[in-house]
């Protein structure tokens, strides 16, 4: 294992992996990069669909791939606003806080066979689950901070969405845990390997999870938080310079780890790659995985381009209603599924 | 949700009454705001209920009518296209047509025939503003940037008649300033065509998109009964089952040749008013092909003009079509009297009055238009729904605000 650096001592390899694991493959390094380009395709699909260039015009070769970097100049060299009426602590600190916890839940998802032996992964569906339902309450924390009607209105918008979709969601993922009898994910990845993708075993789960997911990530056409024509940014409204550039950045990051999580529970993970040790136990898997859940993250962002906002009373009471019904359906449907197969 | 008509007016005492109230917000919504357009719109919520809304114009207000008492009666054309910068041909139209009822004159067929089909053309533009700024209020960027984009053609078209793209201030009192280019009728078939072909893909995308049914199916109605009561106009008076156009109770220009439907629809929602936006399209293209099938030959402009004009003008006039302005038509002084006009611009209904004293400008000018007459859909329909239907309504009505504070 990683004989090539072998100037380091054995003992702290296990350390040098978790940090790479953290720091920069599925972790921060690597969520920057896919941030660049989902955003870009995101702007570039839609403008596609709608007959125009897109970014373009910072580096043309590249087609315009650079363009956050270029934004993110420009916002930091904005002046930071805060407003009078504004809780200080909690407006200043909430986005760094949201930030950390939308990229928190990728260090519990494994992407490769070997992860087992950087974190142990016994309940790691869990506690990726765990880390990904905090969000909600610091976006709503946030809209109040900001002493804003519009901000406000988009946080309480937020927590009834989230009282209505997270029920699915939790009925989803636990409709996977039924299925596989595990709630090690490395564990579930090799049950999908031995026998089929979780979306073949259970569409029905594979359909609530991708409703809340564009549910809690705000994409269209549940983007009724942000509602620009409504709300103008939501609890985001007041954000200026490097700040909303953080904010902007949460819900992409969010889509990752959802995406991710989606691509181990439903796609079968790293299937046809697998292996041991660093690179054929972690990297090459990882690779796979990576682009799978990038597949699902250019499908959702692509809906931007196709629908429009829904409304808030009937999201919730398609919420409470059929999205419901299906997770229940779902449920139901993974028991049939691991009563037959195993 | 059907909308009982409040008929309580709009007071300070009211207004406090309100304010006083517990549990009731206030929201601003404007004049800086994605959702408001050059207006700014007071909405009091209790909840996610729109309690109230008072729609707060003037932010644009350019003086169309005080300014035309300054100025010559031919300078104020360009004026009043202003106010409604994407239909600007029916402003000019209704204005120019109040202008010949003083004169006492009646321009030659072809140049009504020509008015006909760029007003029409100018109908079709409008209305793919309005679904496209409808579009945008119900957050889709997809059809904002298509129906924008798809009056390309049409201003394209415009441009190679008058050499301009949004004001071209093409109808001048005793006709229209230039003759139809020699392939024109063939360059509307290419884009009549490419609008129909585009037609299929909004139906596809828009129309029929679950979302947008289910956001717009049932919010913002009113009766029929309650849209003549209120003095609605235009598109959005039929969306509510009136059938009533100017262009058919009224005929001006050459709209009495043409055999065409006015659409109407019985629900009065904002989705019958997406609609009624559609299909009036599709007869402005009925109008303006068959405008161009019989188009009379002779003069663009007034006879007794063109008798007035210099050799020189007279040459380029019969060469090129363009009318060149001579000193008659520049310095117009009407006989002492007043005269009104109708038109049915793309909002709906155009009221012009204009007053002579027999000088050289208007002694007064006085333009109604259907932005105007369409606010009563702030004030009387959007109480009792919820918050996220206000750009809804708001978009249906298509709503323009400069061409509400004129």
């Amino acid at each position: 294992m990683m004989t090539f650096l072998y100037f380091i001592p054995n003992s702290w390899l296990p350390l040098l992996e978790s940090a790479f694991y953290a720091l920069i493959f599925p972790g921060f390094v690597a969520i920057l990069l896919l941030a660049f380009f989902i955003i870009w395709f995101e702007r570039k699909a839609a403008a596609r669909v709608q007959m125009r260039y897109g970014p373009l015009w910072v580096s043309k070769r590249t087609g315009g791939i650079i363009q956050l970097l270029a934004d993110m100049i420009r916002f930091s060299f904005q002046e930071f606003i805060i407003p009078q009426g504004a809780d200080f602590i909690p407006f200043v600190f909430l986005p760094g806080l949201l930030l950390a916890f939308s990229v928190l839940p990728t260090v519990f998802i494994p992407i490769g066979p070997d992860y087992s032996h950087i974190f142990p992964s016994n309940y790691s569906l869990l506690l990726a689950v765990a880390f990904t339902l905090v969000i909600p309450v610091y976006l709503v924390a946030l809209g109040w901070a900001a002493d804003n009607k519009f901000s406000f209105i988009g946080a309480l918008r937020e927590a009834y969405l989230l009282v209505s979709y997270e029920v699915p969601f939790i009925l989803a993922v636990a409709s996977a845990f039924l299925l596989y009898g595990s709630l090690d994910l490395v564990k579930i990845v090799g049950i999908q390997e031995g026998t089929l993708p979780g979306i073949i075993l259970n569409p029905l789960a594979a359909i609530v999870y991708i409703i809340a997911v564009i549910r809690a990530t705000g994409r269209v056409p549940y983007d009724i938080v942000e509602a620009d024509s409504e709300l103008v940014f939501g609890p985001y409204t007041e954000y200026s310079s490097l700040m909303f550039g953080f904010v902007m950045g949460v819900p992409y990051i969010e889509l990752y780890s959802y995406s991710l999580l989606f691509s181990v529970l439903f796609l079968s993970g790293w299937a046809p790659v697998t292996g041991i040790g660093f690179l054929g136990g972690l990297i090459l898997p990882g690779i796979v995985t990576f682009v799978k859940s990038v597949i699902v993250m250019c499908f959702l962002v692509f809906l931007r381009a196709v629908y429009p906002r829904y409304k808030l009373d009937k999201a919730v009471r398609a919420g409470w209603s059929w999205v419901f019904y299906l997770a229940l359906a779902a449920l139901l449907l993974s028991a049939v599924v691991s009563r037959v197969l195993w | 949700m059907t909308q009982e008509i409040k008929t309580v007016p709009f007071t300070y005492e009211v207004l406090s009454q309100l304010e006083m109230k517990e549990g009731i917000l206030e929201l601003q919504i404007g004049p800086a705001h994605a959702g408001s357009g050059h207006m700014r719109v007071l909405a009091w919520v209790e909840g996610d209920t729109v309690v109230k809304v008072d729609p707060d114009v003037g932010f644009v207000h350019r003086g169309v009518e005080k300014l035309s008492e300054d100025r010559l009666y031919i300078k104020a054309i360009p004026m009043v296209e202003r106010p409604s910068l994407v239909d600007t041909v029916n402003a000019n139209l209704g204005y120019v047509i109040a202008l010949e009822r003083l004169l006492g004159l009646e321009p030659p067929p072809r140049a009504q025939y020509i008015r006909v089909i760029t007003a029409e053309i100018s109908r079709i533009m409008s209305h793919l503003y309005g679904i496209a700024i409808y579009g945008i209020f119900m957050g889709s960027s997809t059809v904002f940037m298509w129906a924008v984009a798809d009056r390309e053609p049409f201003i394209d078209l415009l441009q190679e008649l008058t050499g301009a793209r949004v004001t071209y201030s093409h109808i001048i009192p005793g006709g229209v300033r230039w003759d139809l280019p020699k392939d024109f009728a063939d360059k509307v078939e290419v884009a009549l065509r490419y609008l129909e072909n585009r037609m299929k893909d909004y139906e596809k995308v828009w129309i029929n998109n679950p979302v947008v049914m289910a956001r717009s199916m049932g919010v913002g109605k009113l009766s029929a009964q309650d849209a003549t009561r209120l003095g609605v106009v235009g598109p959005n008076l039929r969306a509510s089952g009136v059938e009533y156009d100017v262009r058919k109770n009224d005929p001006y220009a050459a709209y009495a040749d043409f055999d065409f439907e006015i659409p109407t629809f019985k629900e009065g929602d904002s989705y019958s008013r997406l609609l009624i936006r559609v299909e009036e399209i599709k007869q402005s293209m009925s109008i303006i092909r068959q405008a161009l099938k019989r188009l009379p030959e002779g003069k663009v402009i007034y006879e007794d003009y063109y008798k007035r004009m210099s050799p020189l003008m007279k040459e380029i006039y019969d060469k090129t079509g363009r009318v060149k302005f001579t000193l008659m038509l520049t310095s117009l002084s009407p006989p002492k009297g007043e005269a009104i006009s109708r038109v049915e611009g793309g909002r709906g209904e155009m009221f012009y009055y204009l007053v002579s004293d027999g000088g050289k400008n208007p002694y007064r000018f006085r333009l109604v238009t259907p932005s105007f007459r369409n606010l009563p859909y702030f004030t009387h329909v959007m109480p009792g729904h919820k918050l996220a239907d206000i750009p809804v309504i708001y978009g249906s009505i298509d709503y323009f605000p400069p061409e509400a504070d004129r």
